[in-house]
């Protein structure tokens, strides 16, 4: 009987303190920014961002001092691919690259003189690809267009001078060894399919660092001591503290993710190749380590303004250190080591996986294992973190009390004498 | 809520007028005031020295590299003979690539990508080699994958490469046999031949690329954060009547007396970043070496012209610094660095205006990463000027606030 009603009361002081939090999270303008606003919104910002997936039509200027038919061609072509546009014909390199400089097209395409001429004669002939390297698929673009154009018409030169009989002898004439290639899984290879799954999961860890950390840094300047944890007498064990608190996090968490991870990809179509179940057994231990890890941070932050000075910038270098932007095999050892100490890396890694390339839950088997890890360590963290809080809380309490009876008795012993 | 609680150390100290002489009001008295803060506060001395070199040590030793080397790639191999394997040991040989494992089928091979153990495969159909030299096309395949974009766009480059070399050496083989000269297989083979120049960064180096727009970024993001803080501060610690009578009841004293410390600060860790990264590590940077101190110097004032507006706008910290914190983040990906802003929605290409950072970016390709005159981008260093100058607009709401205004959470 005592220990049901042991464990009730456990119970009940739980749920006490996750209402407390909860009804804090909701009163509290900044923190419901960072718990709910900012997931709610940043998604759609971001995919409207990238909701043109690639980048098409890249302005060129072509100097074409040759004036050939070949020359021509060669023009037309780049205008009508997809990727490319002619947006100048210019008369000299200097006059393009000042055109470039002034942000009128970002490479140029310069056929030289002998351009055909060299074609008649059986020489092989040269065309100069010029791009300005400061955007990256703005070069891919010109410079992908070019080699697809190239090999085009070298099939077609290469067909005019084999004179074949059948089409068929002109197609193993010009390509013995026929290739094909798969781009699997993001196969638009849009841009927003491939940094959206990471974004929204760094999301969630960034707004729970950001959230938790204020409504702690709030805890404390509310608190007439500047502690952490109120005198309360709800609050008196420390696994209630962090279990209802974490639960309170979890339980606006769980409907967040669902948006991010369900809903957001489904609105703007992007990838979705994960099934419910995987996702949610995924979600979990994301969820509980983002939430253990938050709240041990939390518990550094003096002012609730601080956090965001500490956090925001991290963001960047997570997403790169998840091995989304840069490759994971390329990340040198010692950022590997700095990477697992942040849940986000092993949740990226993960979803991306899972969203993106339809991989198991066997198959994340170590990023699921991880999170699970990190979820137990940070729960001790934060754990040993409350209860050196609530220790330092209540030392500080008793010197005081100390205090106050020490003046009681020495102003008691004045008045006697 | 009442706000006396908030006891903070300087409050107690400038009660004494620790740093400045008793009295002495003024431009200098406010400069030294706030320098007094940011070297006693610590949370100024992370964001303002150790997060920035944090920063900049993690962005340029994370991509070292330049390129991503010896990614690993998988191969099927069903034909198994000469011609596919030497293919294989060609694709090894490239930069980018390295061959790690040989599958027996391609279901095996996908899964391995699915397991994150490659990002690529090569897949030789059996019968490859004896169709080949039957004249009966045989067709082979690579599997790449978007989901990584550099390592997907580095991949198919190498891919690509060696199964065009597949037919190109069947056909030189070929003419070898007839009896062409080395030019003449040449000619026919590749009549056409396209001249790559990659300009100012032919190594294709992502470090130079993406660094030069991450660290000033984060730079600018702590800026962004900073100058609405300290000025938010004023108010929450119980600082802003003593900061408005040091200030001689000034706007234009309490403005740049404020900014200016952090200005000076900021522009001297902007610089070392500077320093390092071209100077150190040699980024190009042909628009040489006034260029790059005047887009410092810009990216610095209007950061700082932008959060101080934004917190003369609404006078709350949260609030301003919430908004900053929005705008910091979001000008990564409105920079238009890694995806374009030509290729995103018009009315986001003009929201992209809005952004320091996108200038700041337009400024360092045109006249610091190209060497075109600055004049080229005058658009954007009339925005850069004029971010720096936003904060007149609301000079006289900020000592309005600091007068007046509590300190909201």
């Amino acid at each position: 009987m005592t220990t049901m009603n042991k464990f009730f009361n456990i119970l009940r002081d739980t749920c006490y303190i996750c209402l407390q939090e909860l009804k804090n999270v909701f009163r509290d303008q900044g923190v419901l920014i960072f718990l709910v606003v900012v997931p709610l919104a940043y998604p759609l910002l971001y995919s409207w961002i990238y909701n043109n997936e690639v980048a098409r039509e890249v302005p060129v200027a072509i100097v074409d001092l040759s004036h050939s038919h070949t020359s021509r061609e060669f023009t037309r072509m780049i205008d009508a691919s997809p990727d490319t546009r002619v947006a100048l014909r210019c008369n000299s390199l200097d006059e393009a690259r000042q055109r470039i400089g002034r942000g009128d097209a970002y490479g140029v395409v310069y056929f030289p003189e002998d351009f055909q001429t060299r074609l008649n004669r059986m020489e092989q002939t040269h065309v100069g690809v010029y791009c300005d390297m400061s955007i990256m698929l703005a070069y891919k673009a010109i410079f992908q267009t070019c080699v697809a154009i190239q090999g085009e018409l070298n099939s077609r030169i290469q067909v005019k001078l084999s004179g074949n009989y059948t089409d068929r002898e002109n197609e193993i004439t010009t390509r013995p060894l026929d290739f094909q290639e798969v781009p699997i899984f993001n196969n638009t290879a849009g841009y927003g399919n491939f940094i959206i799954p990471g974004v929204l999961m760094l999301i969630i860890q960034q707004t729970l660092l950001l959230g938790v950390g204020m409504a702690a840094g709030t805890a404390r300047e509310k608190n007439n001591y500047g502690f952490l944890v109120p005198i309360h007498r709800r609050y008196r064990g420390v696994m209630r503290i962090v279990w209802g608190k974490a639960m309170a996090y979890l339980m606006i968490y769980v409907v967040m993710a669902a948006y991010l991870l369900c809903a957001v990809p489904y609105f703007f179509n992007f990838i979705s190749l994960v099934t419910l179940s995987q996702l949610a057994l995924f979600s979990l231990p994301y969820l509980l380590s983002c939430i253990f890890f938050s709240m041990t941070l939390s518990a550094m932050m003096r002012y609730r303004e601080n956090v965001m000075l500490l956090v925001v910038f991290s963001s960047v270098m997570l997403l790169f250190m998840s091995g989304v932007s840069w490759p994971q095999s390329n990340i040198p050892a010692f950022w590997q080591g700095v990477s697992w100490l942040f849940p986000s890396t092993f949740g990226i890694r993960g979803f991306v996986r899972m969203n993106s390339m339809g991989a198991t839950l066997t198959d994340v088997s170590t990023e699921y294992r991880a999170l699970w890890i990190q979820t137990i360590v940070y729960f001790v963290l934060a754990h040993e973190v409350y209860r050196f809080n609530i220790a330092k809380a209540r030392h500080a309490i008793h010197h005081r009390l100390l205090r106050l009876r020490l003046q009681a008795v020495s102003s008691s012993e004045d008045n006697q004498s | 809520m009442t706000q006396t609680k908030h006891t903070d150390p300087l409050t107690a100290e400038q009660g004494e007028g620790m740093q400045t002489p008793a009295g002495r009001t003024g431009f200098i008295a406010v400069f030294l005031r706030e320098l007094h803060i940011i070297f006693t506060t610590p949370v100024y001395l992370i964001c303002m020295f150790l997060l920035p070199m944090f920063v900049m040590v993690f962005f340029t030793t994370l991509m070292d590299q330049g390129q991503p080397n010896k990614m690993p790639v998988g191969i099927v191999d069903l034909d198994n003979t000469v011609t596919t394997r030497q293919l294989t040991r060609k694709l090894d040989a490239f930069q980018n690539t390295d061959v790690v494992a040989y599958y027996n089928s391609v279901d095996e091979a996908r899964l391995a990508m699915q397991r994150n153990e490659i990002y690529g495969f090569m897949y030789f159909p059996k019968g490859t080699t004896d169709k080949l030299l039957a004249s009966r096309q045989p067709k082979i395949s690579f599997y790449y994958s978007y989901t990584s974009l550099t390592a997907g766009a580095l991949l198919y480059k190498d891919l690509k490469t060696i199964a065009t070399l597949g037919s190109a050496g069947v056909g030189s083989a070929t003419m070898q046999a007839r009896g062409y000269t080395q030019k003449q297989i040449m000619a026919f083979l590749q009549p056409i031949a396209v001249d790559l120049h990659a300009v100012k960064n032919p190594w294709t180096n992502y470090n130079f690329y993406l660094t030069t727009m991450l660290v000033p970024g984060c730079l600018m993001l702590f800026i962004f954060l900073l100058t609405p803080y300290s000025l938010g501060t004023e108010l929450k610690f119980n600082r802003a009547r003593k900061l408005l009578l040091v200030a001689g009841d000034d706007k234009w004293t309490l403005l740049l007396g404020k900014l200016l410390p952090q200005t000076l600060i900021f522009l001297s860790v902007f610089y070392l970043y500077s320093l390092y990264v071209y100077g150190i590590l040699g980024f190009p940077h042909s628009g040489g070496t006034f260029h790059i101190l005047l887009l410092g110097l810009l990216a610095v004032t209007a950061s700082q012209g932008f959060g101080a507006f934004m917190f003369g706008l609404m006078p709350s910290l949260r609030m301003s610094m919430s908004t900053c914190s929005l705008w910091a983040v979001l000008s990564f990906s409105l920079v238009g660095t890694a995806f374009p802003v030509f290729a995103m929605d018009p009315a986001i290409e003009g929201i992209a205006q809005m952004f320091p950072l996108r200038h700041y970016f337009r400024i360092y390709q045109t006249s610091v990463f190209n060497d075109f005159p600055l004049s080229y981008a005058w658009v954007n260093l009339v925005a850069m000027i004029a971010f720096s100058l936003l904060p007149m607009l609301v000079a006289g709401n900020i000592r309005k606030a600091m007068r007046e205004y509590k300190y909201m959470e």
